[in-house]
């Protein structure tokens, strides 16, 4: 009996660790490789395609070791007094050209030089990646810190100083989805109030906002708003807002823009001080702007 | 008597269920195509993949962000616009391995895998090819084979075409360790 007992327990302890591991060995695979894969890290979400919409710098950064370049230009008014098939809806005038080189000197560090044609500027730049946007929402906001100085090497100043511009800007975007939005307190600081007229002040705050919505994988639609807080231009009715709307396709290492905005100029410290066109007068004009990326990092990297 | 049935049992169980479960933590996967432009070449030592040698089961994980690129901005593409990694985080295979291999032999195995590839969010039921090694213990697995863009809703634009191929060449590669209990 007893002997019985115990063989019957034996084969009942044979089955059951049988089908333990029958049962086991369906999801084993399954389960042991998530317990080795962990979940999927969180990453650095791109919220835009290009470091420049229209009027507006974005929180995006040249990548360690490369190379941006640009050229981005205004051209004349499309219609009004100085537009219509006369001058081509303004092709036939170049208002502004910009040339700019923007450098990766790590992921989140790039400095920067650029020339307009308005005023001759040259300027230095240094753009600093505070924090990223990340897909877990562990950072919901990307921030990014610019600082531009500017000098005007022609025409006639009384001191070196009196050439001299700055911006500061802090950049805050985030990505919802399809929409990308993006406001920019700013800071302009002209040592000569551009234009140089009585009571204009040498510095003012100013807001830029934009935003950009995904068309394709590869394109998507600008959208560029600034506003600059000024007694001098509030008061002075010739003073208009700079607007910019923009398509944007991106092709590999090229980015394109093409847009359509009132602001004559392409530097922010430019079209922040002096913005004078009207939409309502045809004082709007086409503009683009190409970039290619170079990437500088050694080849025989794996 | 009674003792050693039990002792035996005991041995048998747990041998069982800790046999045949091998794992590999840092599988060699990389892509390669060739296009007029350029070529287009990422790599990632960090594929997971779980091979059950009793059942033929094999699982396969990679994270698309761990590929690496010489270009960044290729990289920064391949995840963004191609993949769509923040969609996609992963690509997976879960299939069988048809034929019953004897791992306590060493040799070289010729096997097909059979089961679901799923890349963007895609799956598709697929029939891969491989080689797998037997070496005092050591099961190392290796394969080759094409993954169509199209068959993973993976768009390329017009404007874009002649810089990416149609069809990426995928290496994989992982040395497996017995996972134990």
């Amino acid at each position: 009996m007893k002997i019985n007992l115990k063989k019957s327990l034996i084969i009942a302890a044979l089955f059951a660790s049988t089908a333990n591991v029958k049962a086991q060995q369906k999801s084993s695979a399954d389960s042991l490789l998530n317990a080795i894969d962990g979940p999927a890290q969180a990453e650095r979400v791109v919220i835009f395609k290009s470091t420049r919409l229209v009027n507006s710098q974005t929180t995006e950064m040249i990548k360690k070791q490369n190379f941006n370049f640009q050229i981005i230009h205004r051209f004349g008014d499309i219609a009004g007094k100085n537009g219509g098939p006369q001058t081509a809806f303004g092709i036939d005038r170049v208002n502004d050209v910009y040339f700019g080189f923007e450098y990766g000197v790590s992921d989140n560090f790039n400095i920067g030089l650029n020339r307009s044609t308005i005023g001759q500027l040259i300027q230095f730049e240094l753009k600093y990646a505070v924090m990223h946007q990340t897909s877990d929402d562990s950072s919901p906001l990307a921030l990014t810190l610019i600082g531009e100085a500017g000098v005007r090497p022609y025409g006639a100043y009384q001191a070196f100083d009196d050439r001299a511009s700055f911006l500061a800007q802090a950049v805050i975007a985030r990505k919802f989805s399809a929409l990308s939005l993006q406001v920019s307190p700013t800071f302009v600081r002209d040592n000569t109030p551009f234009p140089l007229v009585a009571g204009n002040e040498q510095q003012f705050f100013a807001i830029q906002s934009a935003a950009r919505i995904k068309i394709s994988n590869h394109s998507g639609l600008l959208l560029d708003y600034s506003h600059p807080f000024s007694n001098y231009r509030s008061n002075n009715p010739n003073f208009q807002d700079p607007i910019g709307i923009g398509y944007e396709v991106e092709t590999g290492g090229h980015v394109f823009t093409v847009n359509i905005t009132n602001s004559n100029s392409i530097s922010e410290v430019n079209l922040l001080s002096n913005s004078q066109s009207r939409f309502s007068q045809g004082q709007y004009r086409i503009g683009f702007t190409i970039s290619r990326m170079f990437d500088f990092r050694p080849k025989n990297k794996k | 008597m009674k003792h050693i049935i039990i002792i035996l049992l005991a041995w048998m169980s747990i041998n069982q269920a800790g046999q045949g479960l091998y794992a590999c933590k840092n599988a060699n996967i990389s892509l390669f195509s060739s296009a007029p432009l350029e070529d287009i070449a990422a790599n990632t030592q960090s594929g997971t993949s779980v091979f059950n040698a009793a059942t033929g089961d094999l699982v396969f994980s990679v994270n698309i962000t761990s590929f690496k690129f010489k270009k960044s901005l290729m990289q920064e593409h391949f995840n963004s616009d191609y993949l769509e990694s923040d969609k996609y985080p992963k690509a997976t295979f879960k299939g069988k391995i048809q034929e019953h291999i004897d791992v306590t032999k060493n040799g070289n195995y010729p096997v097909t895998a059979v089961g679901e590839l799923d890349i963007h969010g895609v799956k598709q039921n697929r029939s891969i090819p491989g080689m797998l090694t037997v070496n005092n213990g050591t099961i190392t697995m290796t394969s080759e084979f094409m993954v169509k863009c199209v068959d993973h809703h993976i768009d390329i634009p017009r404007i874009v075409f002649h810089n990416i191929a149609e069809t990426i060449k995928m290496n994989v590669s992982a040395v497996y360790t017995a996972a134990g209990k």
